[in-house]
């Protein structure tokens, strides 16, 4: 049986637009899949969707549909994503193809406190959405790695318990899930190969869950056992990494140059733990703040007094303070002579937010001498808390449905 | 010799709400026998005063150490006041860290 070919076109909520056409038209794939979701996404999408019922999905993963879907159902690529959010059956409606989508993530009504509560679900749905022929599969909040393994399941056929297949997939997927930051972006040592513009990944996996990670001849950056090292090593535990799927054991992963990428294999899995991760935003109140430029001398001594005046016109409550001393004595340019104190207001009332930048620039000609700040002031915005919790897996209802 | 500890260890961190992870690896066997004596939790610590209760893991596989710097970022990316609210950076500030590297690994 041949390898199946699973490329990524997104690594998180506003990556390269062109992606998705640049893997769909650098060379051969049988599967597509993005990644758009991450704690922080998932609030700003909250918000998206508290203001209109119908949006909380990734807007961009529809511009690039709009674009690139015509030529997907042409090559016959499926597509794989979690783009949907908060809302994966709105998305799914708004596309045209045979789209299925996964549901059942959405545990508000558990958590009603929460202005997002999702859990993360596995890759059972997306395989039989794939199996009912779907050509576009669109999830909620879904494990990253699940995309890829989603996909090889359902083209494998292999069973819940495969854990070892599953665990290799689950690398894959790992690999997969952050885009360029396998290929060569933000890896320590930039400075050895040309990373001006990466080529987003691929793995081509092989029916034992082992895979090659390579990328569409002809793109920038690099696949070498350092690039794909450095993402195996990005938010991870202990070694023994849960998941919905599969536990896998990454102390076991063995990683081999190729030719046309790394080789990776050896991945060893066990069964997933009872219980579904669940991620929980709550808003927590209003944030604001604001950067002092001290220059020069007495950089203390200013920060005290800028410091002391601020807390008189809106008191200390809910201000952090920080003082880089970015400054050095005698310096030949006005910005290495300068220190920066930066101050952040954290409060559940957005006036006290709002009242904070009025108060900071109605010191401008009352303070320090050489006062500026570093942005004009803003009214503030809201932020989330972000918390994860834990449910038994039979109390989440996961299900696929074919539009 | 005392050199940036990244002059032989490449590095990645990140964000799991408020916890942040650093992952750092080497790219010889000898390096890896070195830095896995050497990068104790206690040293971590020493190298990056802002850390607070640390877990750490060894993957020889990828000769590489894992390590989870608990509650770093407070309540998570979108309430962290901390300067660099996502830990992005935090593996390549421990890499610009200065460590006695033993001569024949550099």
């Amino acid at each position: 049986m041949t390898a199946l070919r699973i490329g990524n076109a997104s690594g998180f909520y506003g990556d390269r637009l062109s992606a998705m056409r640049e893997q769909l038209e650098g060379g051969e794939l049988d599967v597509l899949t993005g990644d758009y979701l991450a704690e922080l996404t998932m609030l700003i999408l909250g918000r998206d969707r508290m203001k209109d019922s119908s949006l909380g999905y990734a807007k961009t993963f529809m511009r690039q549909m709009e674009d690139c879907l015509a030529l997907a159902l042409d090559q016959g690529v499926k597509i794989v994503v979690n783009a949907g959010g908060l809302n994966p059956e709105g998305l799914a409606r708004k596309l045209d193809a045979k789209v299925g989508y996964v549901t059942g993530d959405d545990l508000r009504s558990r958590f009603p406190e929460a202005l997002t509560a999702n859990a993360y679900l596995g890759a059972w749905e997306i395989a039989e959405c794939l199996e009912q022929g779907a050509q576009v599969v669109v999830t909620g909040r879904v494990t990253d790695a699940s995309l890829v393994v989603g996909p090889a399941a359902a083209h494998f056929g292999w069973a819940r318990d495969d854990w070892d297949r599953l665990a290799g997939a689950t690398v894959a997927g790992h690999v997969l899930e952050c885009g360029t930051q396998a290929t060569g972006g933000n890896y320590s040592f930039f400075t050895e190969i040309d990373v001006t513009r990466p080529g987003f990944p691929i793995a081509e996996i092989d029916e034992d869950g082992s895979c090659l990670i390579t990328k569409h001849e002809g793109t920038g950056g690099a696949v070498t056992v350092d690039t794909v090292t450095a993402q195996l090593l990005y938010e991870i535990g202990a070694p023994e990494y849960l998941g919905p799927d599969v536990t896998t054991h990454f102390d076991t992963i063995r990683l081999d140059e190729h030719p046309r990428g790394v080789r990776i294999s050896g991945t060893k899995g066990s069964p997933p733990p009872e219980t579904l991760k669940v991620c929980l935003n709550t808003l927590g109140g209003f944030r604001n703040s604001a950067t002092f430029v001290l220059t020069g001398l007495d950089v203390e001594e200013k920060a005290e007094l800028v410091k002391r005046q601020l807390v008189n016109a809106i008191g200390e409550d809910g201000l952090t303070w920080t003082l880089a001393r970015t400054d050095r004595p005698d310096a030949e340019t006005e910005e290495q002579a300068s220190a920066l104190l930066h101050v952040m207001i954290k409060t559940t009332d957005p006036k006290r937010a709002k009242a904070f930048s009025r108060s900071g620039i109605e010191l401008a000609l009352a303070s320090y001498p050489g006062f500026h700040v570093t942005a004009p002031p803003s009214d503030g915005t809201p932020f989330g808390v972000y918390r994860a919790a834990y449910v038994p897996r039979d109390e989440v209802q996961a299900k696929a449905v074919m539009l | 010799m005392k050199r940036p500890l990244g002059t032989i260890a490449g590095a990645r961190s990140g964000d799991k709400g408020g916890d942040a992870n650093l992952g750092v690896w080497v790219r010889s066997d000898a390096a890896y026998e070195w830095l896995n004596g050497f990068l104790t939790v206690e040293k971590l610590k020493e190298l990056l005063p802002e850390a607070g209760e640390v877990s750490r893991y060894e993957l020889p596989n990828l000769r590489a150490l894992n390590f989870v710097l608990h509650g770093l970022l407070g309540d998570g990316v979108a309430s962290s006041t901390r300067f660099d609210p996502q830990a992005k950076a935090l593996g390549e500030w421990l890499r610009s860290r200065e460590a006695e590297i033993p001569e024949e690994l550099l």
